[in-house]
Parts: structure tokens; C-alpha cells; sequence
């Protein structure tokens, strides 16, 4: 019964528009404070080396290596953050175009560590991780009716189901406090924001590390997913695609680039034709967005337009990512 | 030898100005980055390409069709993705950036379908063609990419100083408003740059195309990138910074190859540009200035 | 004393928009600054709130130097101020505006504020409370939930000192709050000054509007081309003919353009 249900390869898509979900959430976080980065291929790539290496080379525990992974990619982002704080809006964006193509360049050279431009092969996999653990504790998929692939793609699914749902969590209350409305008023008017006594260095920093240790921790999930990596999983283009989820979808509202990462991810398995044209129609997508719709599809507006009906249950949530209350 | 890097290096480096000159101009007039025009070099270069070796005519005549395709391009980029954010209420600074993002996106996979995604050859009548001065070799091919740089460099600069079309376009560079005001006619100032610095883009184009012997689609991102690198190097909008950056690139990139370890070679660009915009945000060349407030 | 500033000169490439201004404002008055246009009135307050440094000169507040300091810590230390051309934040409803301007007097960071903790739902709760009772006084508390960029003019500009007030100061600088303001709205923010006079903070005021100054303050400095001209009591600088000049001088120009 459940095996006739559940198919491998829907429960993979799904997988991978639930990591896209990430990325998008992660340069939402960075657009939220008024940055833009072109660096999000870079962390992520930062931590899915980070992490293959580590599991491979020095057998850390899966879970470890994606911790380490993550938080140290959100570290580089405080690096770089820094001086890129100096930057007007324009600098920043080359700036991070820039780190992401040193980053690529580095991993392509230092073949000692990464493999170079062939890539790491041979991961340890998320799901048959979680396969060999649980059988180790004396299960088999066979005991709930299911085939070993069937398991495996649903134990992924759930953990990144899990994952996600907690990244989502974590920002939705984050933009509803003190420091969700700092980022919304630097958004808005920077030195408004500083004169109001709005610590502007700390929160812009905040928002930028914050940005890359969600994407190197998409990055080092990715390492795990597919159990190969290599410097072109994480050029330009994929810069881009992280962008374009947060644009498309919108960066006013969490819901935007959430909304933004499903659809985009979602079309090209409907439409063929999307598919191989993918990234021309996300070059024409920016540039109409940009004209016609610069907050993306999803704004503040739209998401109390949808939860009007139940509008006078919840009073006094004060932020700006989720409006809910009013 | 020392002598022969030298050379290689100034070449470089020239050509480097050429589609840093690209950037300058737009920045100047618009204060936005283009981030449009390394594709649009890409397409001057694959123009090159098909009009020489897959159509067997002359080399001018690959440059006037580069012209003429890389102005339609820049024409299209600021009819679609700059004038619709014009003068609209409450858009982001970052706007103009992010659509012409999506034209480099756009056009780097338009290439892809036209031209395939593989390097192409570009191969010039005269691409062996060198003379030997003592221990040193020079190519012909060397001698054009010098020449032509230069001579775009003293026109724009000529053209800049001494037409009625550069006054206007630099009154627009001092303050669009004002010079709206001043009766110039700004939104044909805008697009004349835009066409212009494109066009100075596919000629960049094929210049790469000769030098390098090879065309891809990817290159306008790479050859953008430097670009960027040196507008940043020798300061937003300021052309004299451009040429200075991009012969320093060009330089410090060559030497690089030859005697150190020439995988890095497209980091040095990239490494400036962090450098700088640590220790000197305005460029090298640049002046700091304040913004108002209050 | 509240503020002391100590020759304080600006120039800004060339333009020499302050020159040796000297003056200092005591506990719990109201201090007019005027002058004509480009005089350098914003200027210093850009000076006093560290938006810009000086190029020669110092400031203190409270006894202490401001030197060096950057401008949310200068609001920390208790001195806030609005814009002249006004920089609400458009998209933020009026009361988040507010909560807004509260936020150096709070102190939840990013984990107290994720899971909430006791101490955090308390202090979002107070700043709810203080916001509301900001707004009271100012006079919008029906447009809490209005985003700010639909307010009025007038309501835009009480809004901008509703934000300042948030953050607790000591010292209110107004950019020319009563500008583009009608005969109602002017006379209802001299209610809302001496309001918040009442409420123990000092004011240094800018405004054109000359009858309002004269009504509300108790001593004005004023400035011509970066530098002080006149100081003293109202009727005093009514009276003083270079003050006199200085504006009829505008006035002369004014009609001829
Ligand atoms: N950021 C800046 N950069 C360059 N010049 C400036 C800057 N800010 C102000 N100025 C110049 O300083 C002088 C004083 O300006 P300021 O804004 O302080 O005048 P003001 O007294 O506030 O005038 P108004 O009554 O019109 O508001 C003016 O000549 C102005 O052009
Ligand atoms: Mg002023």
C-alpha cells in the first residue's frame, strides 16, 4: 500500500526544491538588509567542500561535517562582510561576483584537496547514511513494506522537510522582533536607521553571515545529496539562481522566495521546453520583474491579503517579514 | 624575453582598457553598472568569428558587423532593461543591476543555442605573421590590438572633449537633472552611450577573439569580470583610472603566467578588487566624495 | 548645561557651510536656530548627530565629548533627531516606525529573540506599550496599523518626531517640523513641543516660521552663511538689524527671481 505510493523520483524533486527553499531564504536574509550578493554560489560551495572533505578524508560524522560546514562558511561571510560593509549597494554585488569566481578559481587549482575541476566523487549519502544507522539499530525498510530506494528518498525527504520547516521557523520569528525590524528600516533608509540609533555595521554583518552560513549549510546538504560536487555546480549561474528566487518570488516577505524557489523548481518538470531554455527565461524574468514588479510576485500586501479571513485572532506581532497580525 | 612579456602584457592590457572603457562610459552617464556588457563583448567576438571564418570575409568587415550587432544589443538593453526603472518612484539602486544581470544571463545562453557551448577558433589571415627584433618576437596580430585600443582610447577621449555630442554626454555625467534642465536632451544622451559603449564592447570583442584564438560564451562573464575589476581599480566613471587599471591588469596578469603559476591568473583581478575596496574604495584613481544628507 | 558646541567649522570641498559657531543649550529650554536659506542649519545638526564629522571644532553633551562617536551611539547617549526633508520608514507601519526608533533602548538579541524567552515576550510587550503611548502624544494613535508613505504631510512630519521621541533623548533636534504645515497643523505642533517640553526633554529647534519661533523659544542662535550672527532672547533678535539684514537681504533676492 504505501509502496505503491511513494516514488523515488517525485520524493527527489522534492528534496531538491526543499534545498532551493534554503538558498532562496538565505539570500532573502542578505537582501533584507538592502545587500546584494552575487557570492551565494561561493558559501555554498564553501561548505559543500567543506563538509565532502572533512566525511571523506577525516571521517567525520556526517551530521558534524555539515555543522562544521556551515558555521564556518558563515564565518567567511563575516569576513568578507566586513569590508564589503564600506561598499555602496553596486560595489558589494562585484565585489561578491568577484569572491565567487576566486572561490571557484581556488577549488579548481588546489588540487590537492578538492580534486580540481574533476571534482569529488564517492560523498557519504544522506540517505544511505540514515539506511546503515537505522539498520544498525535493527531496522529494515522491508518491515514497513517498503523497497530500500523507496526509504531511503522518503528518510531524505522528511529530514530535509524537517530542516527547512525549522530554517523557516527560525527567520519568521527572527523578522519579528527587534531584530527583524533592523533590518527592515536599514532596508529602507539606512542612515534614517543609524540615526535612530540603529547599530548599522553590526546588523548589515549579522544579515550577511547569517546569508552565507545558510548557504554553505545548503552547500554542504547538496555535497550529501548528490554525493559528487565540482567547481561548476557553483559558478555564475548558479549565483543567479539563488538570486532569482528571492526576485521572482519576492524579498519583502519570507513567503517570497519560498513561493519563488517551489515555482521555479517546479516548472521545469512540467514544461521540457522550460527546462532546456531555463536560464534565458530567467534572464527575461529579471528584467520584467525589475520593470513591472520589483518586489516580486509575493509582498507584504498579497500575504495579508491571504490571511485576511482570520484577521482579528492574533494581536500585536511586531516585525516585518510576516505581517500576520493587524 | 623580459622584453616579449612586456609586450604581451601592454596588448593585454589594451584590450582590457577597451572593454573597461565600455563600462566607464555607462557608469559615467547613468551611475549604474551594466552588468550586460560582457555578454554583449561575447557577441562581438562570435560576430567576428562567423563573418571571418565561417563567411571568409575580410577582418573590417567582421568589425563593422560587430558594431552594428553589439549597438543593436546595447540598444535593446537600454531600451528594455534601463528605461522602464528610469525616473520610476521608490526603485532600489540595486534594480538596474539585478535586470541587466538578467540581460548577461539572458545573452550568455542565447549564445549557447546559436553558437554551441565549445570554444571556437579564430583564426586571422595573418595570425602567424610576426617580426623578430633582435631576441624578440612580436605578432602582427599584437601590433593591431595596440594600434586599434589606442586609437578608440584617443577618440573616445577626442570625442568626449571636443563634440557637441561628448559635451552633452559629459554635462549628463556631471548631473543628469542639471543637464536636462540645461536643454540636453538626456534620453538620447543615455541611449547614444549605452549604443556606444556596446559597440566599443564588440570591438573589444573581436580584439580578444584574435589574441586568444578562441571564442566562447563564457568569456563574457571572465573578460566582464576584469572589467569590472579595473573600473573599480581606477575608480567608477573615471575614463583616465580605466586605462590606467586596465593596462596594469593586463601587465600584472601576464607576468603572473610567466613566472608564477598561471591557474591564478583570472584571481588577480578579483583579489584587486577586494584589495581596493579595502584599503582605497574609491580607486586608485578616484576622488572621494560625499553624499548629502539632512 | 545640555550641549556645548565649541567652534564648530564644516567645509565640504570648497564650501565653507559652517565657520567658528559657538553656542550651548541649557536643561529643559527650547532653542530656536535660524537663518536663511543655506545658512548651515542642517549642517549642524548633521555635526551634532555624527552623520558627518566636523573639520575643526568639538561638541559636548552632558559633560562629555562627542568626538568620535558614530551616530547610533550618539542617539544612545540621548540625542535624537528628525529631518528636514522627511526620511520615515515609508513601507514600516506608523507604530513599527516607532518601535523602530525604540530600539537602542532594547537589548534581545538574535536567540532571545528566536525562542522568545520570558524576557524578550516582556520587553516587546513594553515597547508595544511605550510605542502606543508615543503615539498618543504625538497625536496618531488611531493610524498605528497605517503604513507610514499614506500618512498626511503634517502626520508624516509628527510621525518623524514620534520616532525621535521613541528613543528616549534627552535632547530633540527638529529639522523644521512646522514646514509645508497649515495654520491648524503649526498650531497644533506648538501644543505637541511644549508638550514634550513638559516631559523634561531640551529642544533644538530649526524653522522658518517665524511666529512659531518667536512664541516657543526661549533663545535663538542665528546663523548667515556658516556663522553666528545673533544670540539672544526673541524680542532681541527681532530687534537686531544685522539679523534684519540678513534676511531682507533674501527676501530682495527672492523678488527679483
Ligand atoms: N553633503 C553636502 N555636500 C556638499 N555641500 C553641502 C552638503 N550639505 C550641505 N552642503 C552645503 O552647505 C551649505 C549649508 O547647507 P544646509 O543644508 O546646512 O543649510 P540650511 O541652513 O539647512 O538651509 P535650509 O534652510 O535650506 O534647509 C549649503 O551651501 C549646502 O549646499
Ligand atoms: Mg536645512
Amino acid at each position: 500500500m504505501l509502496s505503491e505510493l511513494i516514488n523515488p523520483y517525485y520524493l527527489q524533486v522534492a528534496t531538491f526544491i526543499l534545498l532551493n527553499i534554503i538558498l532562496g531564504v538565505s539570500i532573502y536574509i542578505t537582501l533584507g538588509t538592502g545587500q546584494l550578493s552575487l557570492g551565494h554560489a561561493g558559501f555554498m560551495s564553501i561548505g559543500a567542500y567543506t563538509s565532502a572533505i572533512l566525511t571523506l578524508n577525516y571521517n567525520v560524522p556526517l551530521v558534524i561535517g555539515i555543522i562544521i560546514a556551515a558555521v564556518f562558511t558563515g564565518f567567511i561571510g563575516v569576513l568578507i562582510g566586513f569590508p564589503a560593509l564600506r561598499l555602496q549597494g553596486v560595489y558589494l554585488a562585484i565585489a561578491t561576483l568577484g569572491f565567487g569566481e576566486v572561490i571557484r578559481v581556488l577549488f579548481i587549482n588546489w588540487e590537492g584537496l578538492t580534486n580540481g575541476a574533476i571534482g569529488i566523487r564517492g560523498i557519504p549519502h544522506l540517505g544511505r547514511e540514515i539506511l546503515s544507522f537505522s539498520e544498525s539499530l535493527g531496522f529494515s525498510p522491508g518491515m514497513i513494506g517498503l523497497k530500500n530506494n523507496q526509504f531511503v528518498s522518503l528518510a531524505v525527504f522528511l529530514v530535509l522537510l524537517i530542516i527547512s520547516i525549522g530554517v523557516i521557523w527560525f527567520f519568521i520569528r527572527q523578522s519579528n522582533s527587534r531584530i527583524g525590524r533592523a533590518f527592515a528600516s536599514i532596508k529602507m533608509d539606512e542612515e534614517a536607521s543609524e540615526a535612530m540609533g540603529i547599530n548599522i555595521t553590526y546588523y548589515k554583518i549579522l544579515a550577511f553571515g547569517q546569508g552565507a552560513l545558510l548557504a554553505g549549510f545548503a552547500g554542504a546538504l547538496y555535497a550529501h545529496l548528490t554525493a559528487y560536487i565540482s567547481p561548476s555546480d557553483f559558478g555564475y549561474h548558479r549565483a543567479v539562481e539563488i538570486l532569482i528566487f528571492a526576485i521572482f518570488g519576492g524579498s519583502e516577505v519570507i513567503w517570497g522566495p519560498i513561493f519563488g524557489a517551489i515555482f521555479l523548481s517546479t516548472m521545469p518538470e512540467f514544461l521540457r521546453v522550460i527546462s532546456e531554455y531555463r536560464f534565458m527565461i530567467y534572464g527575461a524574468l529579471l528584467v520584467l520583474m525589475m520593470a513591472f514588479r520589483p518586489q516580486g510576485l509575493i509582498d507584504t500586501n498579497v500575504v495579508n491579503w491571504i490571511k485576511r479571513p482570520r484577521l482579528k485572532k492574533k494581536e500585536g506581532k511586531h516585525g516585518t517579514g510576516n505581517k500576520k497580525d493587524k | 624575453m623580459l622584453i616579449e612579456q612586456l609586450i604581451n602584457g601592454l596588448t593585454l592590457g589594451s584590450i582590457y582598457v577597451v572593454v573597461a572603457l565600455g563600462y566607464t562610459l555607462v557608469f559615467g552617464v547613468l551611475n549604474i553598472v551594466n552588468m550586460g556588457h560582457g555578454e554583449i563583448f561575447m557577441f562581438g567576438a562570435f560576430m567576428g568569428v562567423i563573418v571571418t571564418n565561417s563567411l571568409g570575409l575580410p577582418l573590417y568587415v567582421a568589425f563593422l558587423v560587430a558594431i552594428i550587432v553589439t549597438g543593436i544589443l546595447g540598444y535593446f538593453l537600454e531600451r528594455f532593461a534601463l528605461r522602464p526603472l528610469r525616473g520610476k518612484e521608490g526603485v532600489s539602486h540595486l534594480a538596474p543591476l539585478i535586470s541587466t544581470i538578467g540581460v548577461s544571463i539572458f545573452l550568455e545562453n542565447a549564445a549557447h543555442h546559436f553558437f554551441g557551448a565549445g570554444n571556437q577558433p579564430f583564426r586571422t589571415s595573418f595570425s602567424e605573421l610576426n617580426i623578430t627584433i633582435g631576441s624578440t618576437t612580436v605578432y602582427y596580430v599584437q601590433i593591431l590590438i595596440f594600434v586599434i585600443a589606442i586609437l578608440l582610447m584617443f577618440g573616445l577621449t577626442f570625442w568626449l572633449s571636443k563634440t557637441k555630442a561628448g559635451k552633452a554626454l559629459r554635462a549628463s555625467a556631471e548631473n543628469l537633472a542639471v543637464a536636462s534642465l540645461l536643454g540636453v536632451n538626456t534620453k538620447r544622451v543615455i541611449t547614444q552611450t549605452v549604443i556606444i559603449a556596446s559597440a566599443m564592447g564588440g570591438i573589444a570583442g573581436i580584439l580578444v577573439g584574435i589574441a586568444f584564438n578562441s571564442v566562447n560564451p563564457q568569456m563574457g562573464l571572465s573578460f566582464g569580470l576584469k572589467g569590472l575589476a579595473i573600473i573599480i581599480l581606477g575608480g567608477l566613471g573615471n575614463v583616465r583610472g580605466a586605462m590606467a587599471g586596465g593596462l596594469i591588469l593586463g601587465l600584472s596578469e601576464t607576468f603572473l603566467v610567466a613566472y608564477g603559476n598561471s591557474g591564478y591568473r583570472d584571481a588577480i583581478a578579483f583579489i584587486a578588487i577586494i584589495v581596493i575596496l579595502i584599503v582605497r574604495p574609491q580607486g586608485l584613481f578616484g576622488t572621494s566624495t560625499s553624499k548629502s544628507k539632512g | 548645561m545640555v550641549l556645548e558646541i565649541k567652534k564648530i567649522s564644516k567645509n565640504f570641498g570648497g564650501i565653507q557651510a559652517l565657520t567658528d559657531v559657538s553656542f550651548s543649550i541649557e536643561q529643559g529650554e527650547v532653542l530656536g536656530l535660524i537663518g536663511p536659506n543655506g545658512a548651515g542649519k542642517t549642517t549642524m545638526f548633521n555635526m551634532i548627530t555624527a552623520m558627518f564629522p566636523p573639520s575643526s571644532g568639538e561638541i559636548g553633551f552632558l559633560g562629555q565629548s562627542l568626538s568620535g562617536l558614530k551616530p547610533h551611539e550618539i542617539t544612545k547617549r540621548g540625542i535624537c533627531r528628525t529631518f528636514q526633508n522627511i526620511r520615515l520608514f515609508s513601507e514600516l507601519t506608523v507604530r513599527e516606525n516607532v518601535m523602530v526608533g525604540n530600539h537602542c533602548r532594547l537589548t534581545t538579541g538574535v536567540l532571545q529573540s528566536v525562542f522568545r524567552t520570558k524576557y524578550q515576550k516582556q520587553e516587546e510587550e513594553n515597547v508595544l506599550r511605550n510605542s502606543d503611548e508615543i503615539l498618543e502624544i504625538v497625536g496618531l494613535s488611531e493610524f498605528g496599523q497605517t503604513i507610514a508613505k499614506n500618512l498626511s504631510y503634517g502626520q508624516q512630519r509628527r510621525l518623524e518626531i514620534a520616532r525621535a521621541l521613541a528613543s528616549r533623548p534627552q535632547l530633540l533636534l527638529l529639522d523644521e517640523p512646522a514646514a509645508g504645515m497649515n495654520e491648524k497643523e503649526t498650531n497644533d505642533l506648538f501644543d505637541l513641543i511644549k508638550k514634550i517640553q513638559a516631559l523634561n526633554i531640551t529642544i533644538l529647534l530649526i524653522e522658518h516660521d517665524m511666529p512659531l519661533v518667536m512664541r516657543i523659544c526661549s533663545r535663538i542662535v542665528v546663523l548667515n552663511f556658516g556663522k553666528k550672527i545673533a544670540e539672544g532672547t526673541p524680542s532681541s533678535i527681532q530687534n537686531n538689524k544685522e539679523v534684519i539684514e540678513a534676511y531682507l537681504g533674501v527676501e530682495e533676492e527672492d523678488e527679483l527671481a
